[in-house]
């Protein structure tokens, strides 16, 4: 076993009491959240896109997941770009915990990784991206025929060459399938 | 002698691997392919030929594919 992947069993996923210093930002449409997160991300605040917890009925398919002790300054510079996010809820136990947005799944020789409604897989020894399925944005078709054939180096980044929601959906399981595959 | 596959009612990307392993193991050759789904048909398309394999031809009978496909 790699030491890496030692390191990933030892270290599990924080628990919701574990995640008490973090809030969620709850917004109506999914282009806030990408918007959200790019201001965010820009600025240099440690926030994660999400899924929202069960008890979240409100808002769209993701969450901003962030830290809140910068929970003021974070809403002023949302506001300030004119993306304030509906709701922000403290996470205060396992019901309101985020929900992680990505599934994967070991194929023996592949490796796939779902984020939301997008599927991406590479063969693990190659690292080239075999497979990109998923969604029904009228953008998949071309972005899968850039990136099929091409190994996780060498392929184009989806938010580069995509306009939609499902390119940004494949954008997150293109970055966790990077992080997972890194060496 | 010519192969073939019955991926229809697996979800993607199993019919995909499935193939890939095929033409694998085959090197060379004749495969046939039967999937159900537009975006299986898509996917198997454009996987085989990332790896060199040609698509013949693709014909579609009340919603299920035969993909032809060749590889050298």
């Amino acid at each position: 076993m790699a030491f890496r992947d030692l390191f990933k069993r030892i270290a599990p996923r924080p628990r919701a009491d574990q995640r008490a210093d973090r809030g969620l930002l709850v917004f109506e449409h999914t282009s806030e959240v990408i918007r959200a997160e790019q201001i965010l991300k820009s600025a240099g605040y440690a926030v994660k896109v999400m899924g929202p917890p069960p008890e979240v009925q409100k808002g769209c398919d993701l969450v901003v997941e962030f830290p809140l002790m910068e929970e003021l300054d974070i809403l002023r510079s949302l506001k300030g770009a004119g993306v304030a996010p509906m709701e922000v809820l403290p996470v205060t136990g396992p019901l309101l915990a985020p929900v992680d947005l990505f599934q994967v799944k070991d194929f023996g020789q592949y490796l796939m990784v779902r984020a939301a409604n997008m599927k991406i897989t590479v063969e693990k020894n190659t690292r080239v991206i075999v497979n990109v399925s998923g969604g029904g944005c009228p953008d998949v078709p071309y972005i899968a025929a850039r990136l099929i054939g091409c190994t996780l180096d060498d392929a184009p980044a989806p938010r580069d060459i995509g306009h939609t929601l499902c390119g940004y959906a494949l954008e997150l399981a293109h970055a966790e399938m990077l992080r997972l595959c890194s060496p | 002698m010519k192969e073939s596959i019955d991926a229809r009612g697996l979800s993607c990307p199993q019919p995909v691997l499935d193939t890939l392993a095929k033409i694998e193991a085959m090197g060379s050759g004749e495969l046939e392919v039967l999937v159900d789904t537009e975006a299986s048909k898509e996917n198997v398309s454009r996987a085989v030929q990332a790896k060199g394999w040609r698509v013949e031809s693709i014909t579609e009978d009340n919603g299920e594919y035969c993909l032809k496909l060749a590889g050298d």
